[in-house]
């Protein structure tokens, strides 16, 4: 059967028997993890260098599908990474070493995005994760791919200029002014642009937003 | 289930094109054993297939070296990170600060609510057999009774509120558990002063003098001068307007009833340890024991209780009110402690 377009309805059966396209053949690394336990039985130096070798470039790249800044994501699977390396976990890898890396920058990324987006940051969100201990099921692994999944269609939907000015802030770290003199706008039309994006990522999570209502007492007579 | 999900279906699921139908085969595969492995494999390939950004790798994983190998030596890491790991220690520093800030915040409000009676109010209570003279910031004068309790605004008393209906209310207002006696200023705005009782009986005063009874067993007022204003809970009912001489007294029913008292006076002789019976019958004493004094009173013989006294007595504390009973009555009473039995 001949492959069909893209945008063809997602109910169509051909789907599952459709031959694998372009990137299925573009399969870089299949398993080489046991090349890694080789270097890490080495030491763990060498261990590392070819974990973040084989792992840092497509780990931040899929970190910046939750959070959308690239320094961000690097932080993120940088502190993945150095925690994985002083707590020793290394040893003790249940799986595979691409398994809980993966979990684990998926799980902060998660857990940024959330507390950045809902205003609830917390000491814990980057410091004090147990990355070893994640307890995955198959709807936390779909919770996470629909979340950035939902991230680039908010994206994707922002409009032409709004986009481009997220971009511009997020991924080439400009600060507001520098975007504005740049595109010959405002500095409020830059921030109102950035403001919209930021509301329009909002309601990725805005069901588990909540309001801390504080009401100051009236006059009211003693209970009886 | 399994054998619709192979690579090429996870990788239309990594990008968002999958139908619901095949988006739940997907998760019920996830379930079977080591197939999670299989999706971080795929999840590594797709990625791979489809990189965003580009990262220097090198530079990561030096950077992480030098952090293990200064953590090892203490606490001069943070100095020697690179520049942009400096940012990210501020970004989070400042990011703790504010948390510490918002939770400083946060248990200031929760300390508020908490205490919110002690910061917006002042609360005059008196003791067990304890009177109390106080002056408000308007220049009326209270004085409570024994276990009593008074409760106004701390700030803004006697300021104006406005209410949703857009009235004012006066908040020249008290709130009263016991029994007190007022002397209310009159003010030259006429602005209304407000008792309110827990029988959710409301009094408003421009400027008199009247005695307030409002506890457990009953709510009485008794008004000696001017005139004042009686609302009690029953939203239908007319405001009570009482005169000088007049006693209300709220009955079983919730309803404000008006009598006439030939010495209004007589409610707060307990202001100069005076009291004022008028054929009480001794269960009522007791019931005056109880509130002014804490004790409680065991009447044996039913007859007794029903004796009663007439007459203005002066008795100090407890044992004076004992005895003098005692004497009026040709009867005995024993007291221990707060327990207190009356016998033939």
């Amino acid at each position: 059967m001949i492959p069909g377009p893209q945008d063809q309805p997602l109910f169509d059966q051909g789907d599952l028997i459709r031959p694998l396209n372009e990137h299925d053949r573009t399969t870089l690394v299949v398993d080489n993890e046991h090349l890694i336990r080789s270097a890490f039985a080495n030491s763990p130096e060498k261990g590392f260098e070819s974990l973040f070798r084989l792992y840092y470039l497509p780990l931040c790249s899929h970190a910046v599908r939750f959070v959308y800044t690239q320094e961000v994501a690097e932080d993120i699977v940088g502190e993945v990474f150095y925690q994985l390396w002083k707590t020793g976990a290394y040893t003790a890898i249940q799986h595979t070493y691409r398994t809980y890396l993966y979990a684990a920058v998926r799980h902060r990324a998660h857990n940024y995005l959330r507390d950045e987006l809902t205003g609830t940051r917390t000491v814990s969100s980057l410091d004090q994760v147990d990355d070893g201990r994640l307890d995955e099921t198959p709807q936390t692994l779909i919770e996470y791919d629909e979340l950035f999944q939902r991230v680039e269609k908010v994206i994707h939907e922002l409009p032409p200029q709004c986009q481009r000015i997220f971009l511009m802030s997020r991924f080439e770290n400009r600060k507001n002014q520098e975007i504005a003199n740049e595109l010959g706008l405002a500095l409020k039309t830059v921030e109102a642009h950035m403001a919209r994006a930021l509301l329009q990522l909002r309601r990725v999570f805005l069901a588990t937003v909540s309001i801390l209502f504080v009401v100051f007492p009236g006059l009211y007579p003693l209970p009886g | 289930m399994e054998d619709i999900v192979n690579k090429a279906v996870l990788f239309d699921y990594f990008s968002g094109r999958v139908s619901p139908l095949q988006k739940k085969s997907v998760e019920s595969w996830l379930d079977g054993a080591g197939n999670r492995d299989l999706y971080y494999q795929w999840l590594h390939e797709w990625e791979m297939s489809r990189l965003q950004v580009t990262a220097n790798w090198q530079y990561a994983y030096g950077k992480t070296m030098s952090r293990m190998n200064n953590s090892a030596d203490g606490p001069q890491m943070e100095k020697q990170q690179p520049n942009r790991r400096e940012t990210g220690i501020v970004r989070q520093w400042i990011n703790r600060s504010w948390l510490i800030a918002a939770s400083l915040l946060l248990t200031l409000a929760v300390c508020g609510w908490l205490f919110r009676d002690a910061l917006f109010y002042k609360t005059v209570r008196t003791g067990f057999g304890e009177t109390r003279s106080l002056t408000l910031p308007d220049g009326s004068t209270i004085v409570l009774n024994a276990n009593s309790s008074l409760r106004f605004l701390r700030f803004g008393f006697g300021e104006w509120t406005l209410l949703p209906d857009a009235s004012y209310q006066s908040l020249r207002t008290v709130e009263l558990v016991g029994e007190a006696d007022f002397s209310i200023r009159h003010l030259p705005n006429h602005q209304p002063f407000i008792v309110m009782t827990p029988k959710g009986v409301t009094i408003l005063v421009l400027g008199t003098q009247f005695t307030v009874f409002s506890r457990a067993r009953a709510t009485r007022v008794a008004l000696r001068s001017g005139s004042i204003r009686l609302t009690s809970h029953e939203k239908n009912e007319r405001p009570l307007l009482m005169h000088p001489g007049d006693l209300a007294v709220l009955n079983e029913q919730g309803k404000l009833a008006l009598t006439r008292t030939p010495h209004p006076e007589t409610m707060a002789s307990w202001k100069n340890h005076r009291f004022s019976f008028e054929l009480t019958p001794l269960r009522e004493i007791a019931d005056i024991l109880r509130e002014n004094y804490g004790l409680t009173v065991v009447i044996k013989n039913p007859q007794l209780a029903n004796r009663t006294i007439s007459g203005s007595f002066t008795a100090r504390n407890a044992n004076e009110v004992l005895q003098l009973i005692a004497q009026l009555l040709q009867i005995n009473y024993a007291r221990d402690n707060n327990h207190v039995s009356f016998t033939d």
